[in-house]
């Protein structure tokens, strides 16, 4: 990963972070801003709803009263009446439950119910002592199921019988409280049907834990009930228990909607995800922007020591500002210029050195053919006057042509290495190569009088093809046999190999001859340099032309005693190279 | 072209009892239209369409002696009475019986009716007893097909105007055999509920108007000019589907209060009866048994069980009975859920249409859509048979009961009611 994509990337986290951040603190302030108010609505919805159930108690009390003594139910009580009575007296009264019973609540007349007439009243909590009871919740069975009610109870005829009567809790009590927009007012009821301004509520078992924690806590609980899958329908309840003698009667729920909140909820949500994706964009371009201005020294600083890895020691870095970056540039370029002036030096004192070893070989080249041709040419100038001159001068001017011979030859020699061709490269197999080499040199490996060097060929397997130029490849293969030969006068093993390596062919030339030093093996590619007493020092030096011209690697390793391996890595292929075919060939 | 049709009917003579106090001391006159209501709806009084409704059934039953007669009559006591038939005897071998009628017996359209050789033969070697018991029945009615397809009788009234289930106008028959009716006509109104027939009542648009069982007492606390019969009504739980098993059907039976409910509902008017059939008809209906044993009801029942109940809710008397059998039912476990569809059971009014009860029996069999009882078992064994075999659980047999208007007298036999033109509507 790039610094610039680093640096992009910490900067959209950040921005994306602190909105994130910004956007959960705002819900979370908003949630409790709301959690706040609603709950202090709920509050004050409870207490309009227990204000409203005392009234409906008063006046429900006021009718059953007002019932207890109408002379119809006085005529129930008296027995006169006929066994639906009740019914007429209910409705006169206003009410919606009206029971005459005996003090044994044995039914005289049922306004609800009349069927019953005969069977005990078995209002499910109905209070023990009916006589001392204020109005009162209660379960009322009716043909078809059964309905919660108010109820109050009040004597008739003096306690000859009950006037039991009340009316029913119907969404109308809780229509009537006119609850605000959001909000609702339920009221549950034992054993488990919970009512509505619109009616009866789906799903009450919903509010079944909640009703629990209300009468474990026999006090205010609150929660939150999830209608359906989607969270909008969710509500937050405020619950409180109607409890008589310890019995709970029923729980009063104040609900709000929880989709308001959501809903803004989910809008800074939106918001903070707009906000955050517009950051991240703004953070990617204005990232883009500072990084490119941070990173463009950086990378001409990282292009200029490419350059000068590569070998370029001119190459030098704009410097743009007065920074630290302008001030690594500058040091750059001093860096540079004071490597280009070292190389140039170590240039000079190489083709100074160069030319040293050159005049120290020429001079020791030339100076063996000369000392022979001044001898001879001293012999003959004593032998002018002698009988023998002939036979002197014959012989003399025999070996002078052979040292004059000798001294066309080195000429000769360095001349070649002077005008080295440039390689004509072809498709050539260097496993076919090396067996060419290897043919020509059989000779000498099999010659008398010389020490035994055994061959071994280990080439690739499947051909080792590459483009190389066959002539020098051979020359360059030639001259590291030789040395090699020339390595091992006591006799050897002699080890050529070839194989496929880093997509190119390695070809490794080892003896089993002394080996070289160290430094003979920084030396020895140096024009000039040679470790054996009659070389001329060229003959590596053309074996590294020949691999540089084709764009390959030699190496040499060696240790004392153990021998030496040269190595050249050559590609498969010669980049701009004009490949000659056989035909053109 | 005439054609007599005889058939077999019992008299569905309705023993009514004429309440005191409206016997006038004028002497009865001629004229007048009586307006009658009832809840029934009538499709024809044709014997040979038996309705399937039993109110439709038993007033048919009532209307339709006084337009269609028969060879002999039954009378209060169940014994046959000469009618249109004057005399009978057997022939020599005791093979067929010749029933000698009635002279200048005039149909409806004036015609005489005169079987040949004044005589009718029926071949038959039954006892005498059963062979009057069929010539009685409603099916064994004199009706003769005039050549328009209208039914002709010799009774006293004649059908001047007949809307199926809703009204129709009986005329006095001028010629009736009997003596003119003093009537001039009677018009039925069919299909009225109890609550119209009160109102047409009490604005004077009805002489005669039913009136609930449970009213009957107060009515007659209020010196109400009204009329009541026998028990001339069963009712009974009827179940259909043969889905409710014997034990179940048992439960029921066992768990309903009916001393409460003839107290307290019926303000004490019938009987409880565990017999289809009343005990001043039978003598024996004691033998089946009505009383509540609630122990034994839950017993036989195993498990809550559920039973779809129907009846007329608009049955003043029907549906605080049917509410009651409701709380006593699920005492036992038996919840009787009201519903449409299939009904498991269904709380109903049979009539008793005759005043015998093998022509009693028959009716109620074709009611409860069961074989008619064997003729040669007791009336009792039938009885049994018939109860065992519908799964019908009899409660109550009820009277019937008329509020009548102060003009109307003579009440109920209607060739002799009269109209006093006098007193007040």
């Amino acid at each position: 990963m790039t610094f610039r994509t680093k640096l992009l990337f910490i900067s959209s986290f950040t921005v994306a972070g602190a909105v994130a951040l910004v956007t959960g603190a705002v819900s979370i302030s908003t949630r409790r801003a709301f959690d706040s108010i609603d709950h202090e609505r709920r509050e004050a919805l409870l207490t309009q709803f227990r204000d409203e159930l005392a009234a409906r108690s008063m006046e429900v009390a006021r009718r059953v009263e007002l019932a207890a003594s109408s002379p119809g139910v006085q005529q129930i009580a008296a027995g006169s009446a006929e066994y639906d009575r009740a019914q007429t007296e209910a409705a006169t009264a206003g009410l919606d439950f009206l029971d005459v019973v005996e003090p044994n609540l044995t039914i005289v007349s049922s306004a609800h119910w009349p069927a019953r007439f005969g069977y005990q009243n078995d209002w499910q909590m109905a209070p023990t002592d009916w006589r001392t009871s204020d109005v009162f919740l209660a379960r009322i069975p009716m043909p078809e199921g059964s309905a919660m009610a108010l109820i109050a109870v009040r004597p008739v005829a003096g306690g000859k019988a009950l006037a039991a009567g009340g009316r029913r809790l119907s969404p109308e009590l809780l229509k009537s409280l006119g609850v605000a927009p959001g909000m609702r007012a339920l009221l549950w009821l034992p054993p488990g049907e919970v009512i509505d301004a619109e009616g009866s509520v789906r799903d009450p078992q919903k509010l079944a834990s909640l009703i629990q924690d209300a009468r474990s806590a026999n006090g205010e609980a609150t929660g939150f009930v999830q209608w359906t899958s989607d969270r909008r329908s969710s509500e937050a309840f405020l619950a409180v228990p109607i409890t008589r003698a310890g019995t709970l009667t029923g729980v009063l729920l104040a609900g709000t909607s929880l989709s308001t909140q959501l809903g803004l909820e989910r809008s800074i949500l939106r918001t903070g995800i707009v906000v955050g994706a517009s950051g991240i964009v703004i953070g990617v371009l204005l990232g883009w922007w500072t990084t490119e201005r941070i990173t463009r020294p950086v990378e001409r600083l990282a292009a200029g020591a490419r350059a000068v890895a590569a070998g370029d020691l001119s190459a030098r870095v704009e410097v743009l500002s007065r920074d630290e970056i302008g001030e690594l540039a500058q040091t750059f370029n001093r860096m540079t210029e004071q490597l280009l002036e070292q190389r140039e030096r170590a240039i000079q004192a190489e083709r100074v050195a160069a030319w040293r070893e050159l005049a120290r070989r020429l001079a020791h080249e030339l100076k063996n053919p000369l000392f022979p041709l001044q001898i001879t040419i001293e012999n003959l100038q004593r032998a002018r006057d002698s009988s023998e001159f002939d036979e002197v001068f014959r012989e003399s001017t025999t070996t002078l042509l052979a040292e004059l011979g000798n001294l066309k030859n080195i000429i000769g020699r360095f001349s070649d290495f002077a005008k080295m061709p440039a390689p004509r490269f072809e498709i050539v197999d260097v496993n076919q190569i090396v067996r060419g080499v290897m043919t020509l040199n059989d000779a000498r490996l099999k010659a008398e009088g010389h020490a035994k060097v055994e061959p071994h060929l280990e080439l690739a397997s499947g051909g080792a093809q590459i483009q190389a130029d066959p002539d020098q490849l051979r020359r360059a293969l030639g001259n590291l046999v030789l040395n090699a030969l020339d390595a091992m006068p006591d006799g050897g093993k002699l080890l050529v190999r070839t194989a496929q390596h880093d997509g190119g062919v390695r070809l490794e030339v080892s003896d089993s001859g002394e080996g070289l030093t160290e430094e003979e093996c920084q030396r020895l590619f140096t024009p000039y340099y040679t470790t054996k007493q009659h070389g001329t020092g060229l003959g590596l030096a053309i074996v590294q032309s020949v691999v540089s011209d084709h764009h390959g690697k030699i190496s040499v390793s060696s240790a004392a005693g153990r021998g030496t391996t040269f190595t050249i890595d050559l590609p498969l292929t010669q980049a701009d190279a004009i490949v000659v075919t056989g035909d053109s060939a | 072209m005439r054609r007599i049709v005889l058939r077999s009917i019992a008299a569905a003579n309705v023993t009514l009892v004429l309440v005191a106090g409206l016997e006038a001391a004028r002497r009865p006159h001629y004229g007048g239209e009586l307006r009658v209501e009832m809840r029934a709806a009538v499709a024809s009084l044709d014997p040979a369409l038996v309705p399937d409704d039993p109110a439709a059934l038993g007033a048919q039953r009532q209307w339709m002696p006084f337009v269609f007669e028969t060879l002999v009559s039954l009378d209060d006591h169940g014994r046959a009475q000469p009618w249109l038939a004057t005399s009978w005897s057997h022939d020599t071998a005791r093979k067929a019986w010749i029933f000698q009628v009635r002279k200048s017996v005039k149909l409806h359209d004036g015609s005489i009716w005169s079987p040949p050789g004044g005589t009718i033969i029926i071949p038959d070697d039954r006892p005498i007893e059963q062979i009057l018991r069929d010539l009685a029945g409603p099916r064994s009615a004199v009706i003769v097909k005039a050549e328009d397809g209208s039914l002709l009788g010799t009774g006293p009234f004649r059908i001047a105007k007949w809307e199926a289930g809703k009204t129709a106008t009986l005329v006095a028959h001028d010629q009736y055999w009997g003596g003119r009716p003093f009537l001039d006509s009677i018009s039925l109104q069919m299909g009225r509920s109890l609550v119209d027939q009160a109102s047409d009542f009490q604005i004077g648009r009805a002489d005669a108007v039913e009136i609930a069982t449970r009213d009957l007492r107060a009515a007659k606390q209020r010196g109400t000019a009204m009329a009541s019969t026998q028990q001339m009504e069963t009712m009974a739980l009827q179940f259909e589907g043969g889905r409710v098993t014997a034990s179940v059907r048992q439960a029921l039976s066992l768990s309903i209060d009916r001393a409460a409910i003839l107290n307290v509902l019926l303000q004490k008017q019938g009987e409880i009866s565990g017999a289809l059939l009343p005990h001043w008809l039978t003598g024996y209906s004691f033998l089946f048994p009505g009383e509540r044993d609630l122990a034994r009801a839950k017993q036989a029942v195993r498990g809550p069980q559920t039973l779809t109940f129907a009846y007329d809710r608009q049955d003043p008397v029907i549906r605080p009975v049917a509410e009651r059998i409701g709380v006593n039912a699920s005492e036992t476990g038996i919840t009787l859920r009201q519903g449409a569809g299939s009904i498991d059971v269904r709380l109903v009014r049979f009539p008793i249409t005759a005043n015998d009860a093998w022509l009693a029996l028959q009716d109620l069999s074709a009611l409860l859509k069961v074989a008619p009882p064997s003729p040669l078992a007791t009336p009792y064994e039938a009885e049994k048979a018939l109860i065992d075999s519908s799964g019908v659980i009899p409660l109550f047999h009820l009277p019937r009961g008329w509020m009548l208007s102060s003009r109307v007298k003579n009440w109920p036999r209607f060739e002799e009611v009269w109209l006093d033109a006098g007193a007040a509507q």
